[in-house]
């Protein structure tokens, strides 16, 4: 028996039901306490922001809630449902093994929609903000220097960050993952010198810091350099002797793209904040006790622009989401049979004016989770501002 | 009450502006904020009503109200705001904006901000008549060009060709002055017109706003935070507290015979002439200024008075009561009748001048040059800044000079090669009998380091504001190779905010939880953790309210008493420099112009720019008469410095010099009596005939 609408709404309610209960402990929690969590707390006095960080948590617990949300195995195919519409019956349930319904139908190989689109939550939800994170290491580890100490290095590393932006995104996402190129190995190298950067970052963080108490420091950077080594290992060069990191090179490939378009943005954006920042009378302060300058960039300037900074994390999720969104379309990067957003839509586009199921809702999901970013980007921003 | 007509002829002897009863609050998400509760005061037709106040007590509110430009959270609670008799607080948008800038209008602290910087001047100007009152353009203009010489601004024509970057900030408050005037407006609101400017240019200010005043018979409500200026230019003054005016009439009267404790209180927290630090040491207000929403039952002053009774002064709220015999002089306080106005202030203890010890900073014919590229792609010709030309000097221990100049003479590069952060072009500077002056800070030992330590200008930059306060100075601590671990580092800390009087409790408070004065408290206590030697003051309490500059500048000279310190107080505040240096140096455009004691620079002879800048500093005390000069022009750029004197372009007395060789030679440095030095060619004769600038008038 098929579905109506109203029922597969009610169903589809039903089977986020995890989702819901973290949201409202979420939600609960985070009100009852915002006036001691900052910045946090003070979303809640948005409605704008709690709208966009409800929009975002919601995808975050349905990625986390996957395995409980999903009504069907992502990639099984069930016969007679090929581009079923949403609310089709199973014909043979096995018993009562499976869901009786493939709540928002079937895809041109006869898996479920609703399944597919939960999974994919989870895959997009692990790329893009690791993606941003090690996109941001990178244009902080060189726009500090680049905004505090200005000179030659900053004319090199500017002009290297502008050459890569006027650089079209899609040709060189095409350029980075064609065989040729990978047999160079060129993205190999990308990512051991991206890769390097956040263990940089890391170490000179504590070793600025700590560098008068030898022992915390040693710990620390012994730390950092440990996990930071044996994870590198195995991300960049698939090396790792245990296997616990490893990348799929596909995955490996978009990663380094998107870092790689992605750093330069950054790197603006935190030179310019440093440039303003190091005119500050605690700057002066720090230089004249005699403070290193990496000490005065990480933890006097860094601290002091992270307004500005998180909005732009936010925002940038978003534009990474949408990044990879279009290069599954372009089907590049992920396996062809992943269940992420951009490559759902890519092979719905095909049946779209017969079948538009298959694509509208994963196309739906990602402009919710973008919305969702900006809207919480701005309620930031805004709520930022204010005391 | 008769309803008024609004279109009936204002009468000139009825007041221009008329606040009765205002009050005014703000509302945030959390609650509502009153900011100035139950004020009422009169300006008469070309009176110029002083608001006094510390930040936060509303002055800027009323100012705003006036101009109904509260923004979307302020709103005008009770009261009324009549301007020539018609109701301000009713009006719709469309009539106010027929009322501002054409009959109020109102001039800012930034002239910058209040310009447009992609417009020449002279459009700006005209646009004020051709949109008030349908003016033809090329009338406007002509209009324009009379105001801009009325406000003394040289070459009229190429100024209003001008854009706004193109004028010096002294040049734009006077285009922002014009502007206001362009409509012949009936009452003219200035907001701390002068407090970004230096002082010589401020007294060019004040006495173009004064006598426009007069030419034009405008009204004035001049705001600011500054008792002498408002002694210079206003008849009445209205000090307030907390958002409370609480005591109002004229000058002259609320300055000899004040009848608050509170305008009592900030009289006698600030330097006056003639005033030493040990014998008249500062008295600060005790306490804290109220925050809008935790103000005391009853007087909001109760808590920080001296006559304070419980019982009685936070019973009730207080009325304004008429002082009697007085020109509409009112006080906001139960017990002026009670109190001995006359009475001298409670004998403080005095304090022994700290003994001047051995020679512990030396600088000799230390230069400073930065180049600069001529063109935007670092071609052109190089041009050479000369930031400091020939510094000599020396400083001993326990002694505090006083470095006085204004913005471009050279003190904070100066301050920034004593450091270490520039290091000098040439000459030297022997810190305990070691050469630093070529060491840049990252190779000088931290010895060295430690002991020169500077205290900077702007609280509100001087921490930052995501760090805890104990953290700030531990760090500090830590640099400084203090202690053998964190336990004894985190004593020390402790100990160093009781030594600058700040509650241990606040270590683990972050900076924007603490006011500007514990700010700069932990500024010192940062600077002292070292157990600093030498100590740079750059303009340490300048952004300070009075009440507080008195309680820091006490602090820093307590702790100079008990550690011996060498101070170097860089400012351009000259009472706070007569009342507490042992010895000046006067800068310009990198030169040191006179030095000598303090008694020295402070008596004739002066170096005619000494003596400029002595006349031109405000000093709240009405039986100080001053002589006025007010130096034509701007300071030079120090890219493109004039031949000759330094000084040359704005002395007035340069034809007392024979030869004219002011415009060709550099004068020498002439050593007088006592070790007084003084770098001018007028002759001894002239410089002998130099009469005192501040006189104090024989009671």
């Amino acid at each position: 028996m098929e579905l109506s609408w109203g029922p597969i709404f009610a169903r589809m309610v039903v089977q986020f039901l995890p989702v819901w209960i973290a949201l409202i402990a979420t939600f609960a929690v985070s009100i009852t306490y915002r006036r001691r969590l900052g910045l946090y707390g003070k979303l809640f006095d948005s409605p704008v922001g709690m709208i966009g960080f409800g929009l975002v948590m919601f995808w975050v617990f349905t990625a986390l809630f996957a395995d409980l949300i999903i009504t069907h195995d992502p990639l099984a195919q069930l016969s007679g449902l090929k581009n079923a519409v949403p609310g089709s019956a199973l014909k043979d349930t096995k018993g009562d093994a499976l869901y009786s319904h493939y709540l928002l139908g079937g895809d041109a190989l006869a898996r479920d929609v609703f399944s597919r689109m939960v999974m994919g939550a989870r895959r997009v939800l692990t790329i893009a903000p690791a993606a941003t994170l090690f996109a941001f290491m990178v244009g902080i580890t060189l726009g500090l220097p680049a905004g505090y100490l200005g000179g030659k290095l900053d004319t090199l590393l500017s002009f290297i960050a502008n050459l890569v932006l006027a650089f079209p995104v899609i040709l060189l996402f095409y350029l980075l993952v064609t065989p040729e190129i990978r047999a160079t190995g060129i993205p190999i190298v990308l990512a051991a010198v991206l890769f390097l950067f956040p263990i940089i970052f890391m170490t000179i963080l504590f070793n600025s810091r700590y560098f008068t108490n030898p022992r915390q420091r040693n710990l620390y950077v012994g730390i950092t350099l440990a996990i930071g080594l044996w994870a590198y290992s195995g991300l960049a060069f698939n090396a790792d002797p245990t296997g616990i990191f490893s990348m799929d090179p596909n995955l490996l490939n978009v990663f380094v793209s998107v870092v790689f378009v992605n750093a330069p943005t950054v790197f603006r954006i935190v030179r310019g904040i440093v440039m303003d920042i190091k005119a500050r009378d605690y700057v002066a302060a720090g230089q004249t006790r005699g403070e290193g300058p990496w000490y005065i960039m990480l933890w006097e300037i860094l601290p002091n622009a992270r307004g500005p900074l998180i909005v732009d994390f936010c925002l940038r999720i978003g534009y990474t989401t949408i990044l990879l969104g279009t290069l599954g379309f372009f089907g590049l990067g992920v396996s062809p049979e992943s269940p992420d957003w951009g490559s759902t839509i890519n092979s719905g586009r095909k049946l779209l004016t017969l079948f538009p199921h298959p694509a509208v809702v994963p196309a739906l999901a990602l402009m919710s989770l973008v919305l969702g970013l900006n809207l919480l980007a701005d309620g930031l921003r805004e709520e930022s501002l204010k005391d | 009450m008769t309803a008024t007509d609004p279109t009936q002829i204002w009468d000139p002897s009825k007041p221009i502006l008329e606040i009765d009863h205002l009050s005014i609050s703000f509302f945030t998400r959390l609650r509502e904020i009153p900011a100035v509760m139950d004020f009422s005061c009169r300006v008469m037709a070309g009176e110029s009503m002083g608001l006094v106040g510390e930040s936060g007590c509303g002055k800027s509110t009323v100012a705003l109200a006036v101009m109904r430009d509260l923004g979307k959270n302020g709103k005008i609670v009770a009261g009324s705001i009549k301007f020539k008799g018609r109701d301000l607080t009713h009006m719709t948008e469309d009539e106010l904006r027929h009322i501002r800038g054409s009959e109020i209008a109102m001039i800012y602290q930034e002239p910058m901000a209040s310009l447009n910087p992609a417009m020449k001047v002279g459009a700006q100007l005209a646009e004020v008549p051709m949109i008030h009152q349908g003016m033809p353009q090329a009338e406007a203009w002509a209009l324009a060009r009379q105001i801009v010489a009325d406000v003394r601004l040289p070459d009229p024509d190429r100024i209003l060709n001008a854009y706004p970057h193109q004028l010096s900030g002294g040049q734009q408050q006077r285009i922002v002055i014009a502007m206001a005037l362009m409509s012949k407006p009936a009452l003219l609101i200035l907001d701390e017109p002068t407090t970004a400017l230096d002082v010589t240019v401020e007294a060019g200010i004040v006495d173009l706003v004064k006598a426009l005043g007069e030419k034009y018979g405008t009204s004035m409500l001049f705001i600011s935070h500054n008792l002498g200026l408002i002694l210079d230019v206003c008849d009445r003054l209205c000090v307030m507290y907390s958002g409370e005016a609480v005591e109002t009439g004229n000058v002259v009267e609320v300055f000899d015979k004040m009848r608050h404790p509170y305008t009592q209180a900030l009289f006698r927290s600030i330097p006056l002439p003639g005033a030493d630090k040990n014998s008249r040491p500062l008295v600060s207000i005790p306490g804290n200024f109220p925050l809008p929403h935790e103000r005391p039952q009853g007087c909001n002053f109760g808590p920080r008075c001296d006559y304070f009774q419980a019982g009685r002064c936070d019973a009730t709220e207080i009325p304004m009561s008429d002082v009697p015999g007085d020109d509409r002089h009112a006080s906001r306080c139960l017990k002026w009748t009670e109190i001995d106005w006359n009475a001298p202030m409670k004998a403080k203890v005095t304090k022994e001048k700290t003994p001047i010890g051995r020679v512990v900073l030396k600088m000799e014919d230390l230069q400073k040059y930065y180049s600069i590229s001529g063109g935007a792609f670092g071609g052109g010709a190089k041009k050479v800044v000369k930031a400091n030309e020939s510094l000599s000097f020396e400083a001993s221990e326990g002694e505090t000079l006083a470095i006085v100049g204004e913005s471009g003479c050279g003190k904070s590069t100066f301050a920034k090669v004593l450091m270490g952060l520039e290091t000098a072009t040439s000459g030297s500077i022997m810190l305990f009998d070691e050469n630093v002056q070529s060491t840049p800070i990252q190779k000088r030992n931290t010895d060295t380091v430690s002991s020169v330590q500077m205290v900077f200008q702007n609280p509100f930059d001087t921490l930052n504001p995501s760090m805890s306060v104990g953290r700030q100075i531990i760090r500090a601590l830590e640099i400084f190779n203090y202690g053998a671990n964190d336990q004894a580092r985190a004593d020390r800390m402790l100990q160093l905010l009781d030594l600058v009087k700040l509650p241990r409790a606040f270590a683990e408070r972050m900076p924007r939880q603490l006011s500007g004065g514990q700010k700069q408290r932990v500024g010192i206590a940062r600077a002292f953790a070292g157990g600093a030697k030498v100590v740079v003051a750059d303009e340490p309490v300048s952004a300070l309210d009075v009440s507080v500059q008195a309680a820091v500048t006490d602090l820093l000279m307590d702790i100079q008493r008990e550690n011996k310190t060498t101070l170097l107080f860089i400012s351009h505040d000259l009472s706070i420099v007569r009342y507490l240096s042992d010895r000046v140096m006067v800068m310009y455009l990198g030169h040191v112009v006179e030095m000598g004691t303090t008694d020295q620079v402070f008596q004739p002879p002066y170096h005619p720019y000494t003596e400029a800048l002595l006349s031109a500093v405000p000093v709240a005390d009405t039986r100080v008469i001053r002589k006025r000069i007010v130096l034509e022009g701007d300071i030079p750029s120090a890219v493109n410095p004039p031949p000759g004197c330094p000084f040359q372009t704005r002395c007035r007395w340069k034809s007392q010099v024979p030869g004219g060789i002011c415009e060709t030679l550099m004068p020498p440095v002439r050593v007088l009596a006592g070790n007084h030095q003084i770098k001018c060619h007028l002759p001894d004769a002239v410089l002998a005939q130099m009469e005192p600038v501040i006189k104090i008038a024989a009671e």
